[in-house]
């Protein structure tokens, strides 16, 4: 590895499912001759790619988590994170664009931009992240690599333009003509692996000189000296045009776009040339931390070796030696031996082993500069902690974390797969905060939750393969939450006064509906004057409100946004109390809480359906049939994109559904929009079912 | 205010007046004007107007993106609301998107039958009982007289309203010597009502061509604010 910090690029390869990132990511590490056969994603030598390190992933096709892998490509060292295409894996995806400089944004030359990319592209645009595109697939039947540069600029606002025009297509795919370099380029060998260039062929020159006019078009912009010598039709220098281009794709303003198609190996080598040429290096990216000492101000954090090191904990990984954490260093150097203090508990430790990963392959090193992405062992942390040099006190900035939509409950078949389920939630809640779990105290049941049914899914079968954790589940829960939709007062005396110690308290006040936000669901204010209530029984009230706010009335879900406002009370000398008090308010909130008109509100998904048109009519059904809202659809040319909002517990086994009604050709994404009103005739049928339970534990 | 408060006192009414009672069902009205001169917000504040009276609309669109043609009609609904008061706005708006419906055509050239198959798919299985709806966009130069017919016969069938827009380039002169606007002159029989929508001092003025069976040259006591896009009485 060359200590040139300059030379070293952190990418990512983002992308919608089956586009084919997986086997571009497979191709790359081929021609970096990481890896000295090439292996299918679903492979038929058994094998599987080499990217997707869990046999889960092998088996359904599909990645699910980020592997880091540090690759050689002319004298640049570049680490790729895989990320995983499906929605409900995204904060696996957002975790991995934090660490990122650049991103390979992968599309498919036929379906173009789907909902997953607009997805993937808006979690770019908020990371900041500078990205190239490329349009894989270019082989297939019906690839129009200009229709999805066309896309990119139309759906997604990109400014995009062609860096190439291919030679052939579908299945006369040969190579590509570089723009800059007006040169043909074939891909020779068995695997493509042997690069040609020659003349443009004749019956291309005019297309290719009509997209070169295009590209330079779209470049002057960033360049006054281009425009002026494309005035005067002087010949433009490449390597000017090579560093107006790489200016602008860092400042996020240009979008060049590559074709090829990496199951065929066309195209991969000259979109790898593309990454280092254009994508930045970690010092021309500006990261930020939070200064803990200096109430969270923003602190830049310059990718300098000299300055005591920081650095990101962003995924981590079970391996046979124990825990493998990636990080990323933002600053200074982390070396082997080296102490450094997890910010988040303050818990010191030593650097023992540090690697550079491959997969599943790993190399020892001494020391990792700002900038790399390397993994450390037998750290005990969670993942999104900052490690710092002890002097220091940064926190790299929280990452947004939704709220779990669904849950399931799940129990282990016996005895050895109940210690082995224990050990593997502990380690996948680490791993991913999205993935929760907690013991019900009613049913005494382990609950866990998450972002979607196949996400809960995943883990479970994970469960299995890697713990040999058997476990039976219920069915998936949808997680509805309670509110209230007007105010009310209420007064409320909480009295038990007969016999032995007493209980005293008396608590009066309002409750109204509050404006909730993801951090703030529960107010309390207190307006009590001239001590009606003690000072010391004020927090006695505030927790006998929360205790009321995790368990509404009508199906016992948390209840959320609302603001208690206490302004007057009594208290006895003697029989008032910190429980009397609780009480009294728990009771206050159960009163009034009927009074305000309490509603149920569920889980609303934003669903995406892609398919036919002449199977739209039967789209539009099984939405509409599912008390879905169409918001729009989509038409181009013979296919159509339905957009929808569905309730989440309306989706079960939708995918079956669909399948059996357009012949297996459409296919659909979802993820968690907000929560919305349940509809009455919902919500009485929802509160009959809780009664019934209630009455079936209480026997 | 409340809603049907508000939808009564609409300056709306006063355009169904005009026009003997309103478009009703069965039946073709098409705004026209000149580029950028507001016909898209005239037609959302329509279909905006139709919504909050409980009628399900759907709204065809050839432009790129849906998520343009949402943020006008949540626009003009935040400009209503606003200047009329409306109580419980956010309960009145999350009611009433649930009967409208974006469809959109992406590709040049589609055709009408194509078009038509995919409303009526949307009117049979996804939203039932469209009243009203709004073709944003179609191009009259390259429909045909035979297309209008078509539309005009869909109409009849499926018992809606439909409202069109039909634009022309700026600079262009584009009423004949009856003042109709040019891209309609062949149609006349299928359009039972006609506007144009011009410039003047500051404001877009309506003004009504076709009122069912005759031709008039009548301002509409109506005009367009330019800073809330909202039809308003002059």
């Amino acid at each position: 590895m060359s200590a040139d910090i300059t030379k070293m690029r952190n990418i990512g390869i983002s992308a919608h499912i089956d586009s084919g990132k997986t086997t571009l990511t497979e191709r790359i590490l081929f021609y970096c001759q990481k890896i000295h056969a090439i292996h299918e994603v679903r492979g038929k030598d058994g094998v599987g790619a080499t990217m997707d390190s869990m046999e889960l992933e092998k088996e359904r096709g599909i990645t699910i988590a980020s592997a880091a892998t540090n690759v050689t490509w002319k004298e640049h060292d570049i680490n790729i994170i895989d990320t995983p295409g499906h929605v409900d894996f995204t904060i696996e995806v957002e975790r991995a664009l934090r660490v990122l400089d650049g991103a390979v944004l992968v599309l498919c030359s036929v379906g173009g931009v789907q909902s997953q990319s607009i997805t993937v592209d808006r979690q770019l645009k908020r990371y900041g992240v500078p990205r190239i595109a490329f349009v894989n697939k270019s082989d297939r039947t019906g690839a129009n690599p200009y229709k999805v540069c066309d896309q990119l600029k139309e759906k997604l606002d990109l400014n995009s333009v062609m860096m190439q025009v291919p030679i052939g297509l579908e299945d006369k795919l040969e190579g590509v003509i570089d723009l800059i370099r007006m040169k043909a380029i074939y891909f020779d060998g068995n695997d493509g692996e042997q690069i040609r260039i020659e003349e443009i062929p004749s019956e291309l020159q005019a297309e290719a000189d009509e997209r070169r006019e295009m590209m330079l078009d779209s470049v002057s912009m960033f360049n006054e000296e281009i425009m002026e010598k494309m005035m005067e039709e002087e010949d433009i220098p490449e390597e000017l045009l090579h560093t107006t281009i790489r200016e602008a794709v860092i400042a996020q303003e240009l979008v060049p776009v590559y074709l090829g198609s990496a199951y065929k190996n066309k195209g991969v080598q000259e979109m790898m040339d593309a990454v280092i040429r254009y994508l930045p290096s970690p010092p021309e990216v500006e990261n930020k931390a939070l200064d803990l000492d200096n109430d969270e101000a923003e602190v830049v954090l310059p990718s300098d070796s000299t300055k005591p090191p920081v650095a990101l904990a962003f995924k981590l990984e079970d391996g046979q030696y124990g825990q493998l954490t990636y990080i990323r260093v933002y600053q200074g150097i982390i070396k082997k031996g080296a102490e450094l203090v997890n910010v988040r508990n303050g818990r010191k430790f030593k650097v023992g082993r540090l690697v550079r990963m491959h997969s599943n392959n790993m190399e020892d090193i001494n020391e990792a500069p700002a900038g790399d992405i390397v993994a450390l062992f037998g750290i005990d942390c969670a993942s999104g902690d900052t490690f710092c040099d002890p002097s220091l006190n940064l926190s790299m900035t929280s990452m947004f974390v939704p709220n779990a939509v669904i849950s399931l409950s799940i129990k282990p078949v016996d005895k050895s797969a109940s210690d082995k389920m224990a050990k593997a939630l502990n380690r996948f809640t680490k791993e991913d905060p999205t993935f929760r779990t907690h013991v019900d105290p009613e049913s005494n049941e382990t609950i866990v939750s998450g972002m979607g049914e196949l996400h809960l899914e995943v883990y479970i079968e994970r469960m299995k393969r890697e713990y040999g954790a058997e476990v039976e589940t219920g069915a998936p829960q949808v997680a509805y939450r309670e509110a209230i939709s007007t105010s009310a007062d209420f007064n409320y005396t909480h009295k038990k006064q007969t016999g032995g110690s007493g209980q005293y308290g008396r608590v009066a006040g309002t409750m109204e509906p509050l404006e909730t936000t993801e951090e703030k669901n529960y107010e309390f204010v207190n307006q009590i004057k001239g001590g009606a209530i003690p000072t010391e029984y004020i927090p006695s009230c505030d927790k006998g409100f929360q205790t009321g706010m995790e368990k509404g009335s009508l199906i016992g879900a948390p209840v959320v946004g609302v603001k208690m406002t206490i302004n007057d009370g009594q208290y006895h000398a003697v029989d008032s109390s910190d429980q009397a008090f609780q009480t009294a308010a728990l009771g206050a909130f159960r009163e009034a809480y009927k009074k305000c008109k309490p509603i149920i509100l569920e889980p609303i998904m934003k669903v995406s359906v892609e398919g036919p048109t002449e199977f739209q009519g039967n789209i539009f059904g099984t939405l509409n049939q599912r008390r879905g809202m169409i918001v729009a659809s989509n038409e181009e040319g013979n296919y159509s994109v339905v957009e929808a909002e569905v309730p989440l517990s309306e989706m079960f086994g939708y995918s079956t559904v669909l399948r059996s009604s357009t012949q297996g050709k459409a296919e659909f994404t979802m993820e968690f929009a907000k929560y919305g009103k349940v509809p009455t005739s919902v919500t009485e049928e929802l509160i009959k079912k809780y009664e019934e339970e209630r009455k079936a534990q209480q026997k | 205010m409340v809603r049907t408060e508000l939808t009564e006192k609409s300056p709306l009414r006063s355009l169904e007046k005009a026009v003997q009672g309103g478009l009703g069902k069965g039946n073709i009205a098409v705004i026209a004007s000149k580029e950028g001169v507001g016909k898209t917000a005239c037609l959302v504040h329509i279909a905006t107007d139709k919504l909050m009276r409980n009628k399900h609309v759907i709204h065809v669109s050839y432009a790129n993106r849906v998520d343009h043609i949402v943020n006008w009609y949540e626009d003009i609904f935040t400009e209503i609301s606003k200047k009329r008061e409306l109580e419980d706005a956010m309960e009145v708006h999350d009611d009433i998107i649930h009967n409208r419906v974006i469809m959109n055509f992406n590709q040049k050239g589609v055709s009408v039958d194509q078009v038509l198959a995919s409303v009526k798919a949307m009117m049979d299985n996804g939203q039932l009982g469209t009243d009203a709806v709004i073709i944003d966009g179609f191009d009259f130069t390259a429909g045909s007289a035979e297309d209008i017919k078509k539309f005009k016969a869909f109409a009849v069938e499926a018992d809606i309203e439909l409202w069109f827009s039909d634009s022309y380039p700026e600079g262009a002169d584009y009423l004949d010597d009856r003042g109709i606007p040019v891209n309609l002159n062949k149609d006349m029989d299928d359009l039972s009502v006609i506007l144009t929508l011009r410039a003047d001092q500051g404001y877009m003025v309506l003004k009504l061509v076709k009122d069912h069976k005759d031709l008039v040259s009548e301002d509409l006591h109506l005009k367009l604010d330019p800073k809330t896009l909202l039809i308003a009485e002059a």
